[in-house]
């Protein structure tokens, strides 16, 4: 943002920061008006689900920004977070209940969560090294819309592999941990509610902090602002790239692990997630990840209103008008998009 | 008169017809190819069966689907990616404007002939507004917001229950009072020949020039003359005009709607990835595509029945291989072909 520092006329700064402004505007407005029908339940609601958009919309602004790639299967990553999350955690929910164990059955859920980010961050490789690579050494013109078909297609790939190969069976639990709601403010929430929350918070804060803090955080920076010249630097593109690719696919995975509660595992449930975490993106301006998380607030409001003001089954219609209206006014997203490759296209 | 003489005639007479054939979009080999599929269904038994004749008449719909599918995404680049929720608008217009049950709200019940057509204006109407949506986007940012359209739109359809029933679907009229599927067979093949011819002789005026510049460098493009405002909507409007329009023959034909079955998003993906493989920017290369992948799926389907959903699995996956090893898809391989012969 130095660009704004400059002494310069007020009103030209306002009117440079103008979509900044609105949704500022806006926003607050949609908190209040939240708070006065809901109160303090609905607004800790409101949190908790604008950070897990939060989370897996970092992971595809991350994808986006460092490999240009609009990740249509993040929902499939979501939804194998899931299954691995299930599938470590009811046997040994099991041999709990024959041997309980007051310990190990607190760190049950966070060693299946922990489970599940593994398996995301493997199967991320995994993608990468098979289809990403390849397309990448055969691809130059056109590559943003190739990788956008390409991940279409592996999404269909896993959502209907998933359906062959385990049914369509929905396969949930009903909670993490075995304890009562807690009372913050006069409302009561869950824990797994608040654990997933925390989940999302420290996950992201880790990103940020590998981000910015790091040396090998330094490089995939330096890869999403000039692809050339973070290889005259002598930065290895493809272990940059690889581990982006695996630590967006661990962080989705990771959300939808610690979300089995609430999204049961079945093979299509990454379609809502994803089209979540894309509005998120949208909104935003693609590859901006500071700019994602915010937009998972602003999205979790938006949804939080839509459910209190209209009805339940018009969460995807109205959001979606604000969505256009916003990209109407400002067509790389509010926050703008620091990418270079969204505009050639 | 010798005999040269007579084959000269002959042989001139055959090319104005190659001639002929070739201003409508077709060559020998593509044309001879369609009149066998379209006499399949009437001349061998086999194919007279009626659960062949569905097949037929799916793959028929599909090719249509692709061809006004690669109208937009083969020319101009943008991957409509809302583009089965347009063809449910077309086809939820049509059942509409026909229907006589008092489920209804509106029953003007006009005949589907008619409504059809209604149901095309009404889809490409909203293609129109889609067109004018996505003008300042471009690449990803056109298609994500095509697809927010399309999620939009099937909520919409979802939630105005007075005039859909929503999630219970309705049952629109169907054109004939017959039970027997040829009939239908025929009424989607003329549908997909015409659309196909209408849209290649759009893409072979300079609209389709246009169009192709457009698609490889908007601002190239814009910087030469071409206006794009016009010419993309112009795209738009017409891709969505035919999607509705398929949306009406599938109202019509299966006299059963709803929402999740009709404009979800895998329906767009099963599209594209006809589209894609039959090659992007050839129109024809959908059909080539189509027919045979219909029989393949739905033998697979009758023979493997354990195991659902491996036909789209087997889309996705050479839909992968396709994009990555070759992106010309079966037209590119076509023609590569043709100028290797051509060379010798």
């Amino acid at each position: 943002m130095a660009k704004y520092l400059g002494a310069r006329p007020l009103l030209s700064r306002i009117k440079d920061n103008l979509p900044i402004i609105i949704i500022s505007v806006f926003a607050i407005f949609l908190f209040v008006a939240i708070y006065i029908k809901g109160g303090n339940a609905q607004i800790f609601n409101t949190i908790i689900t604008g950070g897990l958009w939060a989370l897996l919309a970092v992971g595809l602004a991350l994808v986006f920004g460092v490999m240009n790639i609009p990740h249509f299967a993040h929902g499939e990553s979501f939804m194998i977070g899931a299954y691995v999350a299930y599938f470590t955690f009811t046997p040994m929910q099991e041999y709990l209940y024959e041997k309980p164990n007051e310990f190990l059955s607190m760190i049950a859920p966070l060693g299946a969560i922990l489970t599940a980010g593994i398996a995301g961050a493997i199967l991320g490789i995994l993608i990468e090294k098979m289809i990403f690579s390849p397309l990448r050494r055969r691809t130059k013109k056109d590559w943003i819309m190739n990788a956008f078909l390409l991940t279409v297609g592996l999404s269909f790939v896993l959502s209907n592999g998933a359906n062959l190969v385990l049914g369509p069976n929905f396969r949930g639990i009903s909670r993490y941990w075995d304890v009562d709601a807690v009372e913050i403010g006069g409302a009561y929430m869950s824990v797994d509610r608040l654990v997933a929350f925390a989940i999302s918070m420290v996950t992201i804060g880790a990103l940020w902090f590998f981000l910015r803090r790091t040396r090998v955080g330094r490089a995939i920076r330096a890869v999403s602002q000039d692809e050339t010249g973070a290889q005259l630097v002598g930065i290895n593109l493809n272990f940059i790239q690889t581990l982006t690719f695996s630590l967006a696919t661990a962080m989705a995975s990771i959300s939808g692990a610690s979300l089995l509660f609430l999204f049961q595992a079945y093979p299509t449930v990454g379609g809502t997630p994803l089209y979540y975490a894309w509005y998120v993106v949208m909104m935003a301006g693609l590859g901006n990840v500071v700019g994602a998380i915010i937009g998972g607030f602003i999205v979790a409001m938006l949804q939080t209103a839509t459910q209190l003001f209209v009805a339940v089954s018009w969460t995807t219609v109205l959001p979606t008008v604000v969505m256009i209206l916003v990209l109407l006014i400002a067509p790389s997203g509010i926050f703008g998009s620091e990418v270079k490759g969204v505009q050639e296209q | 008169m010798n005999s040269s003489e007579i084959a000269q005639e002959q042989s001139s007479g055959w090319n104005k017809f190659v001639e002929f054939i070739n201003k409508l979009g077709f060559n020998p080999l593509g044309l001879s190819l369609l009149i066998i599929i379209a006499a399949l269904p009437a001349s061998i038994p086999y194919f007279r069966q009626e659960y062949i004749v569905r097949w037929m008449i799916m793959g028929a719909f599909l090719a249509a689907q692709s061809i006004a599918f690669d109208f937009t995404s083969g020319y101009i680049n943008v991957v409509n990616f809302g583009f089965a929720a347009l063809l449910g608008v077309g086809a939820y217009a049509s059942g509409i404007f026909s229907n006589v049950t008092p489920f209804i709200a509106v029953a003007p019940g006009l005949n589907p002939w008619i409504s059809i057509w209604l149901g095309a204006i009404v889809a490409g109407i909203v293609g129109f507004a889609l067109g004018i949506l996505t003008l300042r986007l471009r690449g990803i940012f056109a298609a994500v917001m095509a697809w927010f359209l399309g999620i939009a739109l099937m909520g919409l359809v979802n939630n105005w229950t007075a005039l859909t029933r929503g999630p219970l679907g309705m049952n629109p009229r169907k054109f004939l009072e017959t039970t027997d599927n040829l009939p239908y067979f025929y009424i989607i093949f003329t549908m997909m020949i015409g659309i196909y011819i209408t849209l290649k002789l759009v893409t072979r005026s300079h609209y389709g020039l246009a169009f192709k510049a457009i698609g490889q460098n908007l601002d190239a493009a814009r910087a030469s003359g071409i206006n794009p405002i016009r010419y993309l909507v112009f795209n738009f409007t017409l891709s969505a005009f035919f999607a509705g329009f398929l949306g009406g023959f599938y109202a019509h034909y299966f006299g059963s709607l709803t929402p999740s079955t009709l404009m979800h998003t895998s329906k767009t993906v099963e599209i594209l990835a006809i589209a894609y493989i039959g090659g992007r920017g050839s129109l024809w290369g959908g059909i080539a595509v189509a027919f045979p992948f219909v029989f393949l799926i739905e033998l697979l389907r009758t023979n493997f029945s354990d195991l659902p959903g491996l036909h789209l699995v087997i889309y996705g996956v050479l839909m992968i291989i396709i994009m990555i090893y070759y992106p010309g898809g079966l037209a590119g391989f076509y023609n590569w072909i043709k100028s290797k012969v051509q060379k010798k």
